[in-house]
């Protein structure tokens, strides 16, 4: 009898969590694929049972297929520049050099800025009539006229791309510099004893080491990135005329500006599926890494 | 072999583009919310103003209802932390000190609730808050922020407790102090930095949280602060970009500091409970 009781002990300590996960997080799942299956009013009530209607409607819908288009490409741009610019940055941090803690303070500012914030404030910067950024070309000579950054959607859209590359930069970089702060000395000791130039060294220790590091930025990089709605939603609005949406912020005006309910719940399981995936391949690769890392947990004997 | 100095001065030129860009947006806050509203647009648009207007932050505080929105973002957010670490430092516990069935699964589990994110299941969100009455009521963030952040509050604060010597409860339990009272007694207080630097991360992450509270808060009384800014911004004929601006200062400014001075043990908490 004590034996079950304290058999039941961790069960009771993370039951109470685990409840308000599935309720916050599990049970919305359901509902979505239950409403996707339905008729929906504008209010949020079924109306009747349609079967594949809303996903069949959904993938008709030519403006779908532009935003999913333009989420592939935001996703790419994102996390391929975030990676470009995080991998030196961490590599410079990792060093030891004068003034290193001050730099890595700076780097890591954007991160603590809500991106509504961010995204607030470059709208104003990025302003044709009196943004600071055509204020700065402007003096810089680089322009002559002030630009309206955000009325063309392809500009536009490149510019939020900008945006969300720099407000990811903080979070890869700490993931890569916490690879890079594991890194054995001895294998650069080695190449540097053997003559191995330092194009040589991040060619052949630094990048097959940090492999599964760059993984992890990788993936958690598109999972944040293709779920991300403040940067465009504050800064566009998905405009001018539908020439920024990607699929979160499409989702959200079908589901909280047009009421069309049934064809929101049937995109949002589209990407709780694709979502599922990334996550899937991420929890993949975190269990390789700890099985590689072969570190022995160390249990509490009963 | 480079000395020090000079490799410290190639490092911050290297750097020096990337910071211009980051520190960018910081100058055009400040020197917004502190210009006078005459100067705003001004062709050509310049850096330069006549004077500092102070009072544009106490008239923004009025005009803007900072204030109430202040107070909503505060609620939410410390009633958030306290319900995700009242939630996770049990569960933190069983993971870090117990062997049990289906820890295996409850990891896994945890690892996909922290990649679900809340604009995927915004609508199922919002009409499970229909129906339980609490649209338009700030306790329906405080569920949600506590449940999307206790996937992170539990790996961060399993990954302290690791580091705890479990010595000290053995030799508690041989005394014949029950494990409670060990828990309690001993545990807890050795653990105490480490609740306080999760609690501190999640309060930031729900001070910054944008879509949820932009959708369930539908009255302007009940907004917190990043939904207020915006509403600021957001379908206005003319936006008061000074009062705006003032407004991001305020709200930005001592969060991005608290973050400043913690994040070296972000990135402990990341190298150990994510990434490991």
């Amino acid at each position: 009898m004590a034996n079950r009781i304290q058999k039941s002990v961790p069960m009771m300590m993370i039951l109470p969590g685990l409840a308000l996960a599935i309720a916050i997080i599990g049970y919305p799942i359901f509902d979505l694929g239950w409403t996707s299956m339905h008729d929906v009013s504008r209010f949020g009530k079924l109306t009747g049972f349609n079967g594949g209607e809303n996903f069949a409607e959904v993938f008709v819908d030519p403006l779908f297929w532009e935003s999913l288009w333009r989420t592939g490409i935001w996703t790419v741009a994102v996390v391929g520049g975030t990676l470009a610019i995080s991998m030196p940055v961490a590599m410079i941090l990792n060093d030891d050099f004068h003034g290193r803690g001050v730099a890595r303070v700076i780097i890591m500012l954007p991160w603590a800025i809500s991106l509504t914030m961010t995204a607030v404030v470059w709208r104003w910067a990025l302003n044709g009539r009196a943004g600071l950024l055509n204020a700065t070309l402007m003096n810089a000579g680089i322009i002559d006229q002030p630009i309206e950054w955000l009325a063309t959607a392809s500009t536009a859209f490149v510019v939020e791309i900008l945006v969300g590359i720099l407000v990811s930069i903080p979070f890869t970089t700490t993931i890569l510099l916490g690879g890079l702060s594991s890194m054995p000395q001895d294998a650069y000791e080695a190449a540097v004893v053997d003559g191995a130039s330092g194009w040589h060294q991040f060619r052949y220790i630094t990048l097959p080491l940090m492999k599964p590091f760059i993984n992890i930025a990788i993936v958690l990089n598109v999972i944040y990135v293709f779920n991300s709605l403040p940067i465009i939603w504050v800064m566009t609005e998905g405009g001018p005329a539908n020439g920024t949406d990607i699929l979160v912020t499409y989702l959200y005006k079908l589901a909280f500006r047009f009421g069309q309910l049934g064809k929101a719940a049937a995109i949002s399981l589209v990407m709780f599926f694709v979502l599922l995936a990334f996550t899937m391949l991420y929890v993949a690769l975190v269990s390789r890494n700890d099985r590689d890392d072969a570190a022995p947990e160390e249990e509490v004997k009963e | 072999m480079t000395t020090k100095l000079t490799r410290s001065l190639i490092y911050w030129a290297l750097l020096s583009p990337l910071m211009v860009v980051i520190l960018f947006p910081f100058g055009v806050m400040f020197v917004t919310a502190v210009r006078p509203r005459e100067e705003l647009f001004v062709y050509p648009p310049t850096w330069g103003f006549s004077e500092f207007r102070w009072e544009n932050f106490s008239e923004m505080w009025v005009k803007t209802n900072f204030g109430g929105a202040l107070l909503n973002s505060l609620y939410v957010s410390v009633a958030a932390t306290v319900v995700a670490l009242v939630l996770s430092i049990p569960a933190a516990y069983a993971m870090s000190r117990y062997r049990f069935a289906g820890k295996g699964a409850y990891r896994t589990f945890l690892l996909m609730t922290q990649m679900m994110s809340p604009i995927v299941l915004v609508l199922g969100l919002f009409r499970l808050m229909m129906s339980l009455g609490l649209v338009n009521d700030l306790n329906s963030l405080v569920l949600t922020y506590a449940a999307f952040n206790m996937a992170f509050t539990i790996w961060m604060l399993q990954s302290y407790f690791n580091s705890i010597p479990r010595d000290l409860e053995e030799a508690a339990w041989m005394d014949g102090a029950s494990h409670l009272t060990s828990l309690v007694r001993i545990f807890l207080p050795l653990a105490v930095p480490a609740m306080v630097v999760t609690a501190i991360f999640t309060f930031i992450n729900s001070w910054n949280e944008f879509v949820l509270a932009l959708t369930m808060m539908r009255s302007s009384e009940d907004f917190t602060l990043p939904v207020q800014i915006y509403a600021q911004v957001a379908g206005r004929y003319q936006v008061e970009w000074h009062h705006v601006m003032a407004a991001t200062v305020l709200a930005t400014v001592p969060v991005a500091i608290m973050f400043s001075w913690l994040q070296r043990y972000l990135i402990r908490g990341m190298a150990l409970g994510a990434v490991k």
